[in-house]
Parts: C-alpha cells; sequence; structure tokens
C-alpha cells in the first residue's frame, strides 16, 4: 500500500486494496443505477459513485446524500456483470463517514445515534422507546400515531423495555464505536 | 436450488435467536415460527440472555461493532452446546451470518483487513469471558432455508392430517387466496454469500407451499425492496417503494402476499393504509408470514398462529370481491 498523506487516499487505498479491489471491472454500463430502488433520490447514481471512488472524489460522495439513503438491498451488486460490490463499497465509505462525525443527513443520523443509545443501555431494541424519542428529537410529536392506536387495539407491541442480564458488556461495546 | 447444507445433521434441534422485534411489534412471527416447530417436532431453544443484532444503525456505522454484537449471541449458543442457529428475523440472520464467516474456525477470511477485524473481535469476545480457543464451526439459517430443508416433514405431516383439512374451515379459507410470495431483499443478497436460490426468481417459498395444497401466482416484484427501515426516517420512500409491490401483485391479479420477513410485513400491512392515502389507492390486501399459512395447513388455528392480528384482515370467501376489485385495481383516480 502506498503511503497516505489525507483521509481521502487513505479511503480509497483501502477500497482498491481491500473492500472491492476489482474496482476498476467496472465498464459504466449503468445497470447498477437502473435496478437501484432509490437511484431517482441519489444525489449521485451507483455507477458514479463507482467512478468518483476510482478518481478519489472521496468527499463528494460523503457530501452527497446517496450513501445514506442506500438502504443496502444490494441488487446493485447482485446484477453487476462486472461482479463489482457497489453495496458493500457504499457501506464502507458509510462507515468511514460516521467515524469522521460527517453523517450528512440529520432525521438519518439522529435514527441510529437514538437506536443505539436505547440499545447499549438495555441490551435490546424499545419499539416504543425509539418512535417516542424520535418524534420528539424531530419535532413531529404525532409522526404515525395513527398507526401506534392500530398496533395497541392488536396488542403488537411490547410496552415495557426487556434488558440484557449482562448488559453491561454491551453498553461498554456500543460506546467503543459510537 | 442449491444443496446448502452438507452437514450430517438433521437438525431437529436448533439454537433459536429471535431478535426484538420479534418479541414486541411480530410477536404474531415469532409465535408461529415457534407453533410450526413445535408441530414439526424440531426443538427449539433460545439462545440465554440474548442481545440485539444492531441491525441497520450498527451496520452503517461501522462493521466491527456489527460482527461484534451477534459474535457475542454466537458464543452464548456455543456455551449452551448448540451451533445451528436458527434466526427468523432476515436482518438478524444476515448479521449472524456475517458474524459465523468471521469467527469461524474453518472460515477463510479474504484479507489482512479481515484479519485484523477478526483479532479485535475476539480480543474484545476474550474480555467478554467466552473461550475463543475452542473449535467454533457455527451454521446459521434463515426460516426459509430451513423450512425448505424441512420440506419433506412437512409434507409428511400434511398428508396425515389430509382428512382433517378436508373440513377444516380455516384451511379453505387460505386455499381459496390467490398469493404471490414476497422475498424482499434482504435474503438472498449478496449473491456469494447468502445464495441458496436464484437471485432473481426464487421458488423455494413456492415449492415449501406446494407440499402443502397452497398454489401462488407468479408476480416480477419478488425480490424488490419494501423501502426497510426507511420508515423511521424517510417514510415517503418506503410508501412508494411498498406501493409499487402492491400495485405489481394485483396487476397479477393476486389478493394477497405472503412473505417472512417482519420488516416487509409491517411496511406492506400496517402501513398499507398511509400507502393508501399517499399513492391514492384504495388496496385492501392481507399480508401473512408463511409460517402462519403453514401452520393452519398442518392443523393449528388461526387464533394459535396469531392471524387474528393482520391489520389488513384475511376476507371469508363467502363476501369477497376480490375479482371485481383486481379489475379497477384499486386506483381511485
Amino acid at each position: 500500500m502506498e503511503k497516505t498523506n489525507n483521509d481521502t487516499d487513505r479511503i480509497r487505498n483501502e477500497i482498491l486494496d481491500y473492500i472491492e479491489p476489482k474496482i476498476y471491472n467496472c465498464y459504466q454500463c449503468g445497470k447498477c443505477t437502473s435496478s437501484c430502488p432509490l437511484s431517482d433520490v441519489f444525489e449521485y447514481k451507483p455507477n458514479q459513485i463507482i467512478r468518483l471512488v476510482q478518481s478519489g472524489k472521496i468527499d463528494a460522495i460523503i457530501n452527497s446524500n446517496s450513501i445514506f439513503l442506500c438502504l443496502s438491498c444490494a441488487i446493485c451488486s447482485s446484477r453487476c456483470p462486472q461482479d463489482v460490490h457497489i453495496a458493500t463499497i457504499m457501506n464502507y465509505i458509510r462507515n468511514e463517514a460516521w467515524k469522521s462525525g460527517r453523517f450528512k443527513i440529520k432525521s438519518i443520523k439522529r435514527f441510529y445515534k437514538t437506536f443505539l443509545r436505547i440499545v447499549s443501555r438495555t441490551g435490546r431494541s424499545y419499539e416504543p422507546g425509539l418512535l417516542m424519542s424520535l418524534n420528539f428529537l424531530s419535532g413531529r410529536l404525532f409522526n404515525d400515531m395513527d398507526l401506534a392506536l392500530d398496533i395497541l387495539k392488536k396488542r403488537k407491541i411490547r410496552l415495557l423495555p426487556e434488558f440484557v442480564k449482562e448488559r453491561k458488556q454491551i453498553t461498554k461495546t456500543i460506546k467503543k464505536y459510537m | 436450488m442449491k444443496n446448502s447444507s452438507k452437514k450430517n445433521n438433521n437438525l431437529n434441534k436448533v439454537a433459536y435467536y429471535p431478535g426484538c422485534s420479534l418479541n414486541s411489534t411480530a410477536i404474531d412471527f415469532n409465535v408461529s415460527v415457534k407453533k410450526l416447530l413445535d408441530v414439526l417436532d424440531i426443538e427449539h431453544i433460545e439462545i440465554d440472555d440474548w442481545n440485539c443484532c444492531g441491525t441497520t444503525p450498527a451496520n452503517n456505522i461501522d462493521e466491527e461493532l456489527v460482527v461484534l454484537l451477534s459474535a457475542r449471541n454466537l458464543m452464548i449458543a456455543k456455551n449452551m452446546g448448540l451451533e445451528d442457529i436458527l434466526s427468523p428475523c432476515v436482518s438478524c440472520y444476515n448479521k449472524l451470518y456475517k458474524a459465523a464467516y468471521y469467527i469461524n474456525s474453518t472460515s477463510e477470511l479474504k484479507n489482512k483487513r479481515e484479519e485484523k477485524i477478526k483479532a479485535s473481535i475476539f480480543k474484545t469476545l476474550k474480555d467478554m469471558g467466552f473461550d475463543t480457543g475452542q473449535e467454533l464451526n457455527f451454521k446459521v439459517y434463515s426460516i426459509i432455508e430451513f423450512l425448505y430443508l424441512k420440506k419433506a416433514e412437512i409434507s409428511r405431516k400434511f398428508r396425515e392430517l389430509k382428512q382433517v383439512n378436508n373440513e377444516n374451515e380455516e384451511y379453505s379459507i387460505l386455499k381459496e387466496l390467490i398469493p404471490v410470495c414476497y422475498y424482499g431483499c434482504a435474503l438472498l443478497r449478496p449473491k456469494d454469500a447468502l445464495r441458496f436460490d436464484d437471485v432473481e426468481r426464487p421458488t423455494s417459498m413456492e415449492e415449501i407451499l406446494k407440499e402443502v395444497g397452497i398454489e401462488c401466482v407468479d408476480f416480477s416484484f419478488k425480490t424488490e425492496c419494501c423501502g426497510a427501515i426507511l420508515s423511521l426516517s424517510n417514510k415517503d420512500s418506503v410508501l412508494k417503494l411498498s406501493g409499487e409491490v402492491l400495485d405489481n401483485a394485483l396487476e397479477n391479479n393476486a389478493d394477497s402476499l405472503i412473505v417472512f420477513c417482519q420488516l416487509c410485513q409491517q411496511n406492506l400491512d400496517l402501513r398499507q393504509k398511509q400507502i393508501n392515502r399517499f399513492n391514492k389507492t384504495r388496496y385492501n390486501l392481507p399480508i401473512l408470514y408463511i409460517t402462519q399459512v403453514l401452520g393452519v395447513a398442518l392443523g393449528l388455528t388461526f387464533k394459535q398462529v396469531m392471524l387474528d392480528r393482520l391489520f389488513v384482515p384475511i376476507k371469508s370467501p363467502g363476501r369477497s370481491k376480490v375479482k371485481s376489485h383486481n379489475n379497477d385495481k384499486g386506483r381511485l383516480n
């Protein structure tokens, strides 16, 4: 691996060396983009992301909405005729964006943080707590309240949180990565 | 379909990992899986003190974190003497599968980066008090792969009940349905890792259901994504994507969908009225778990498999106007 001076080079080299060494096999056919369920809302389409990685423009990717909206459904990887694992590349860049505090879309950042905070406290996810905190934090207090009544009527939610006995292990683990 | 399990093992005893939603909003999935396993005489032992797999949030912020969370659950199963893991939730399944890839003794990791991740995971597991020096050989099963391997037993059990089922009203209601099987995106991708069925045109669900006399119609959106967990942060995308799945089911004259993922189920069932509002439709399609359908075919009641808890209920055949409803596809405008 070459010596690197900055984050962008490091991320690009990591992708070329380990995450997807086949990235230069991409011949820009666009099959990933035509398969992607969200490419119409992506600022950069999946095939453009590949070109941006090749040309070292990692910042442009992190500053666009694509990697954050990506659902990891991996249809792009699965249909790629050149076997380039686009979804894996996108997840890697997303991980790096988190580590450097550059998670662009606030609603998604808030969701991840709230979710992991709950899991780190109890060891498990707790849906009523998650929904209530998200509505509170986003200021959309009555979002999905129409569904809440239905759920209660059908008794399809656990009202009290569950606690893992050894939850200290989980707390410690999650803290290390958040 | 490829033969995915080469182990000399008849899988009559598994470690069961329900995951958080199956203990809450997908309680019907959990109950129907467990009742079905009981009917098939498969011993399922819940992993002690299991923790959340971290799902999309953990995966999207740090690969090592998401592997670690599931590795802890696998190590507990190992301590209980179990290495065959059944995880009905497809998101948990993917995470457990990935963790098994990292920690199994026989796994060949791809490169130095993965070796580094493995070393770091083993260090944390050791700190938690697990014995990482022992031979580890986990095999993680999704519910569909598992049921597919159990097809012969399902078939045998069903034949035993044939006489009963002829008079079973609830089974006839299900038999009247014209369902499509919706696989969603997460089970069969990425292709190298998880494939046990065709990525684009899977047939395992249809094959399993055929064993109990349920015939399904084909549709084109079998493996399209429903929008998944974006329902909590970008709801409109979900309402659009899930709406398209329902559109396509109706275009193929189906009147119901059979699924195995609680996120698909919730987006399509619980949110169906939101989908209708968003897309100006008035769909009315029940979304059933495959385990509920199999359970009823193998002698359980609607109530036992919690089919009474669907938000969009199954119409009883007498009053059904499915056919005429399908012709105008329920579009309002």
